[in-house]
């Protein structure tokens, strides 16, 4: 792979009349090269096993080897050349129907204004070949819809733009093929800035521990466990000679875990988010993204449940956030580590300009609206809350060690005060004629954004202390499970407000259409 | 005789024109609203939940006995702090049997227009509102010793994530069967 890897191309424009909707609209089958990336997933797999064997495995055992093969290799890629056969797909009468499987025959269909999300993802493999895999998701469920495994890159083009088109003909009847306007890019400096403030101690630790059980399988461990009880002896007596200057030791290895995670989450980031571009044609943003490992995805809009900003400690010091997009779409719970950065609607932007981006992503946002207070209690009450924890740790440190300076931590409740103050400084709603808001957080910040017209049940809960001081928690629930982390809720209304808000918000929810 | 003073000192009025049973909201607190009248659930709901509570109860003392002789033959404990326990126990399940009069009383639904609001808990309140246009689907629900007495239970389901049913417990059968229709009914002309 010398050259450049050629770039996704952009949506193309409808190839159909808008009156073929009806009717036939688009069949196919998977590509023959299905069975070679087949063949070659079930290689990778495979592979360290196998190199394990090969090498490390006993003397003499060539007669499990034949076995071994048909377990690994011809057995797999006899269920790929199934798939391959009987695996077909077409769009009809506005669905987008698929049949698969040999003796229980499977047909799934799938109407096309369900589509919450069309995802086409191209690894470096299948952008050498021009071939991508494409998965349709709707709302509920674990796992995408349907997955197409692998399509030529123009047929997956060819049915995104099938789909899409169709969505935008059933919605609002507008032929014209809208236009596409890109909302932002990432620079590489964004890149840099965002794995230089993502969470780097977790990541370095996660690539380690990868690192570590690679090893684990590649070496045998009379190999190194000799070496590591020679190194642990060696470090005692060191540190034992060395004394206090044992910390200055600590402090070298906490930098020096600190600077190697934050490389990797530089690298991380650059290689998930190269080229970052979020785009929008008529109702759907597009997002396309990736160095080696190229993904794009389509999400209309209208289907945000719920949008949130969420500005991180070490992201706050850049004056940065990054914007998270609630959707029904599935979850991806079963592959959580992988989740490809879908998670993220725009993975950074500068804090000041996402007040101008909003109406990109939700375009009937209310304008202005009065951000308004809970009550003043909660600085009192998280004062309490706070302190309580640290007469709690104070009682176990004097329990453990009784003189004066175990009490330590009796000197920190100004301090809880303070943050109490400003995080109330920040806490609040809006509550406009289409959209609710809340914010909240002292370092950590995060503001919810929630269409009315998706709030599916308002909930007002009263724990009895709240009872006790007259305030309520709202929450409002939405169908957005993906993504957001929760529901928006704010605590410490006063009751009388909060029965006021949460009955309005509902009657305004009753007078909305919702559509999922 | 479905109030208690509890309730009574919260009231401001005690209107009660169908002759349902009636609850008050504390929207007393807020001179601006009017109070709120809310619907109860059918009084047969309490000797249900005392059923169940007695079936419950019956298990859990006798698997405590059980322990208890147990414990006291094989002198893992005298038998004065167990029959103590026991006692104790027995105490604790016969005050649930009152604790359900109190729930009763917490309990509160009403419609008003195209949203279903429900109220509800002793000690941690909530209260719940749903806009009928987002109703999803409705069961009627009916177990053995529910349909004795002549009771059902609506679970309201929402497309939501976190609290997507609410559950009305405890309604007459016929009343169940009125009350799914006319929310499906409200709900299913989606709003606008």
């Amino acid at each position: 792979m010398g050259s450049e890897p050629p770039p996704l191309p952009p949506v193309l424009p409808a190839q159909v009349a808008p009156g073929l909707t009806q009717g036939l609209l688009l069949e196919g089958r998977l590509h023959p090269l299905t069975l070679i990336f087949s063949a070659w997933h079930t290689f990778r797999g495979v592979l360290i096993p196998l190199i394990v064997i090969l090498f490390f495995g006993r003397k003499r055992a060539e007669d499990a080897y034949l076995p071994l093969a048909f377990l690994f290799l011809v057995l797999p890629l006899g269920f790929a050349t199934i798939r391959y056969f009987t695996f077909t797909y077409k769009i009809q009468n506005g669905e987008l129907i698929t049949h698969h499987g040999v003796l229980g025959r499977t047909q799934r269909i799938i109407p096309l204004s369900r589509v919450q999300d069309i995802r086409i993802d191209q690894s470096v493999l299948h952008r050498l070949f021009r071939m991508a895999d494409v998965h349709v998701e709707t709302a509920g469920g674990k796992e995408p819809e349907a997955s197409l495994s692998v399509l030529s890159l123009a047929e997956a083009e060819r049915l995104r733009s099938a789909v899409f088109d169709l969505k935008g003909l059933s919605a609002t009847a507008a032929p014209a093929p809208p236009a596409r306007e890109i909302i932002r890019q990432l620079t590489l400096r964004e890149l840099l800035l965002a794995g230089v403030t993502s969470n780097q101690v977790a990541s370095a630790v996660a690539v380690l521990l990868v690192v570590w059980r690679l090893l684990d399988q590649f070496m045998r461990p009379e190999l190194y466990q000799r070496w590591i009880e020679r190194s642990t002896e060696a470090a005692a007596t060191w540190l034992t000679q060395l004394g206090s200057g044992a910390w200055v030791v600590f402090l070298f290895f906490f930098i020096a875990a600190i600077a190697i995670g934050m490389v990797f989450s530089v690298v991380g980031s650059v290689v998930m988010f190269y080229g970052f571009t979020l785009a929008r044609s008529g109702e759907d943003l597009h997002r396309s993204y990736g160095l080696f490992t190229r993904r794009s995805s389509s999400l209309p809009r209208r289907r945000i449940q719920v949008l949130k900003i969420e500005e991180t400690i070490l992201r706050r010091l850049f004056k940065l956030a990054t914007l998270r997009a609630g959707t029904a779409a599935t979850t991806g719970s079963h592959h959580h580590q992988e989740k490809g950065g879908r998670d993220m609607l725009l993975p950074i932007v500068p804090k000041a300009q996402v007040e101008g981006l909003l109406p990109a992503f939700l375009p009937d946002l209310d304008e202005g609206g009065e951000w308004r207070k809970v009550a003043r209690l909660a600085v009192r009450r998280g004062t309490i809350k706070g302190s309580a924890a640290l007469t709690i740790l104070a009682v176990i440190l004097y329990w453990m060690r009784p003189d004066w300076p175990s009490l330590w931590p009796f000197f920190l409740v100004p301090a809880v005060y303070w943050v109490n103050v400003m995080s109330y400084r920040y806490l609040g709603y809006l509550h406009g004629p289409r959209y609710f808001r809340t914010r909240h957080g002292w370092m950590r910040r995060s503001t919810h954004i929630v269409p009315i017209r998706n709030a599916q049940v308002v909930v007002l809960h009263q724990t009895p202390l709240d009872r006790r001081w007259k305030v309520a928690s709202v929450l409002v629930d939405t169908a957005g499970k993906a993504n957001t982390s929760g529901p928006p809720q704010i605590h410490n209304v006063v009751y009388d407000e909060a029965v006021e808000l949460a009955r309005a918000l509902a009657r305004q929810a009753a007078e909305t259409r919702f559509k999922l | 005789m479905y109030r208690s003073n509890w309730d009574i000192r919260r009231c401001i009025a005690r209107a009660n024109p169908s002759g349902f049973p009636r609850t008050m909201d504390e929207a007393v607190l807020s001179p601006a609203s009017p109070p709120v009248l809310y619907q109860s659930l059918d009084p047969r709901v309490v000797k249900l939940w005392r059923i169940h509570s007695l079936i419950a109860s019956a298990v859990l003392l006798a698997v405590a006995g059980i322990a208890m002789l147990f414990m006291g033959f094989g002198q893992v404990l005298p038998w004065n702090s167990l029959v103590a326990g026991w006692i104790g126990l027995l105490l604790l399940r016969l005050f649930f049997l009152f604790w359900q009069a109190w729930v009763y009383r917490a309990w509160g639904y009403r419609l008003d227009g195209k949203v279903l609001e429900t109220r509800h808990g002793v000690w941690f309140r909530t209260m719940q509102l749903l806009p009928l246009a987002r109703l999803q689907h409705v069961d009627l629900h009916s177990g053995p010793i529910e349909r004795s007495l002549g009771l059902a239970s609506l679970m309201l389901h929402t497309a939501g994530t976190h609290e997507a049913t609410i559950v009305i417990p405890g309604l007459d059968a016929n009343e169940a069967v009125r009350l799914r229709d006319h929310l499906v009914m409200v709900g299913g002309d989606d709003g606008v």
